[in-house]
């Protein structure tokens, strides 16, 4: 019996999407088996940053409204054989899906896989409410921003009325630079506002941007910080013990090899 | 000395004090002996009622003399406004016939006898309490027609709204309101007050715009409203 894992974040734009497909890959790159949902429904875009845009046939309102298996629906990873993802419509809208439906759901894909990560979309109408409802974990994303940490609080509070207690802090786009101007909130800022468990910081990094547009997430390469981030993140979610990669140290040694190298 | 000459019956106005046939002298004898007893519980009590029961007839200089004992010695508070309004809706006029009486009809309303539990803080105007044991998060809202105690936070964008007093063991980064029905006397306390809005009855104080104006409290405060404005200090004493 496998791990429902919903990442959400109240507000749009922090990385919902990308976390969770470099999540995702993580995970199968660690031997386990993985699907995918995209909750998003009217908005999708997993399928796009992982690059399986074009071998869709089937979504979930399909699964849901039975006019296909559940495995015709599934799109097998171009480099992963055990990890799938489950795309979500396009042309229909959030209340395409009640939450029963997508709580047999996510049970039906607990039993096929040993994580279901679903990508929640922004907002908290129904989309959230379907996103998480079958959910056995939460990661909760948020930025350095206070709008972003706003958000996030608000989406931890609905999340333990229903149920999902002790969600997990992934703060996401940290610029360590900016942080130690004062300019940027830091870690510690935003933990004592949301008071959850951290379980991972992932720094800016142009690579994202990159990878995301030719549909490969970061991860895969892995020479990233961003990359290196997420795998720290999927290990985490396993159990492992990884300490927080140490932001700091990292922009140290490369302005002192900098230094060394060419003098500046 | 003979004893039990005074009884106190608590109720929801304050401490009533009945006396019965007896000496003066030992009337005040023994009054003291039982507020020495339980001088903390008496301290700053409000009386609300003094008479005589059981066929004692008080005298309006015993009368006298007994609420100034109470009030300088042990510093209670007499008023006997409440207790009127509240325990008869018949003419004013009538109020010290009626007090006369009033001992013998007391014994079938709900009331603590205070004989038998003094010490206990119990049955004055405490009102409810409702206690919550997590963070107030962004878009929750506490209401209470009470007081409300917060084991947690409540964070920016949380509000708690309370007929009584507010306490916060944590931090406030949100917005409280006590007192909203137009209790002046209501307080708002916080390991660390650092509210974005707190009213106080019918005023309203709001967090400087400026970062920089913001004092970051350092130190457990207190919000309450003084010379009709809101003023926030330690409540702790300096060392």
């Amino acid at each position: 019996m496998g791990e429902v894992i919903v990442v959400t974040s109240g507000k749009g734009g922090v990385g919902k999407t990308t976390t969770t497909s470099n999540i995702g890959i993580g995970l199968a790159m660690l031997g386990k088996s993985v699907v995918i949902v995209d909750a998003d429904i009217g908005l999708r875009n997993l399928d796009v940053v992982m690059g399986l845009e074009n071998r869709i046939v089937y979504d979930i309102v399909d699964v849901v409204e039975d006019n296909c298996r559940i495995k015709q629906a599934l799109i097998k990873d171009k480099k992963f054989d055990h990890l799938f993802l489950l795309p979500a419509a396009q042309t229909k809208d959030k209340d395409a899906i009640a939450p029963e439906q997508m709580k047999n759901l996510s049970d039906e894909l607990k039993g096929m896989f040993d994580y279901v990560i679903i990508d929640c979309p922004a907002g908290i109408e129904q989309g959230f409410k379907n996103a998480i409802v079958g959910a056995d974990r939460a990661l909760v994303v948020t930025t350095p921003e206070i709008s972003a940490v706003r958000d996030a609080d608000r989406i931890i509070g609905l999340l333990e009325a229903n149920g999902l207690n002790s969600p997990k802090l992934i703060i996401n786009r940290i610029k360590q630079d900016m942080v130690n101007r004062g300019d940027m909130m830091n870690i510690d800022d935003i933990i004592d506002i949301l008071a959850i468990d951290l379980i991972g910081v992932v720094p800016d990094d142009e690579a994202i941007v990159i990878s995301t547009n030719r549909g490969e997430p970061v991860i895969i390469e892995g020479k990233s910080m961003a990359g290196q981030a997420y795998l720290n993140i999927s290990k985490r979610i396993m159990g492992e013990d990884v300490p927080l990669l140490n932001l700091d140290i990292e922009e140290g040694l490369i302005s002192k090899l900098r230094k060394l190298f060419f003098g500046k | 000395m003979s004893q039990n000459l005074i009884r106190f019956k608590g109720k929801r106005e304050g401490i009533s004090i009945y006396i019965k046939q007896g000496s003066f002298q030992d009337i005040k004898d023994e009054l003291e002996a039982k507020i020495k007893k339980s001088k903390r519980f008496f301290k700053g009590a409000k009386v609300t009622e003094i008479a005589g029961i059981d066929g004692k007839d008080l005298t309006e200089e015993e009368k006298k003399e007994i609420e100034i004992l109470v009030t300088k010695k042990y510093s209670m508070i007499i008023d006997e406004s409440e207790a009127m309004n509240t325990e008869n809706k018949e003419n004013i006029t009538q109020a010290t016939k009626i007090k006369e009486v009033a001992p013998v009809t007391k014994s079938e309303e709900v009331e603590e006898d205070l004989e038998m539990e003094l010490g206990h803080y119990e049955g004055l105007e405490e009102g409810n309490t409702k206690f919550i044991y997590t963070t107030i998060r962004s878009g929750q809202l506490i209401e209470s027609d009470g007081n409300v105690v917060v084991i947690g936070d409540v964070n920016p964008g949380g509000e708690i709204s309370a007929k009584g007093n507010i306490v916060v063991l944590g931090s406030v980064r949100g917005s409280t309101y006590a007192g909203n029905d137009g209790n002046k006397d209501a307080v708002v306390a916080a390991f660390r007050l650092s509210p974005t809005k707190l009213r106080i009855a019918n005023l309203i104080t709001i967090r400087p715009d400026n970062d920089d104006d913001v004092h970051t409290p350092r130190e457990p405060e207190v919000a309450r409203i003084y010379d009709d404005a809101i003023i926030i200090e330690p409540y702790l004493t300096k060392k």
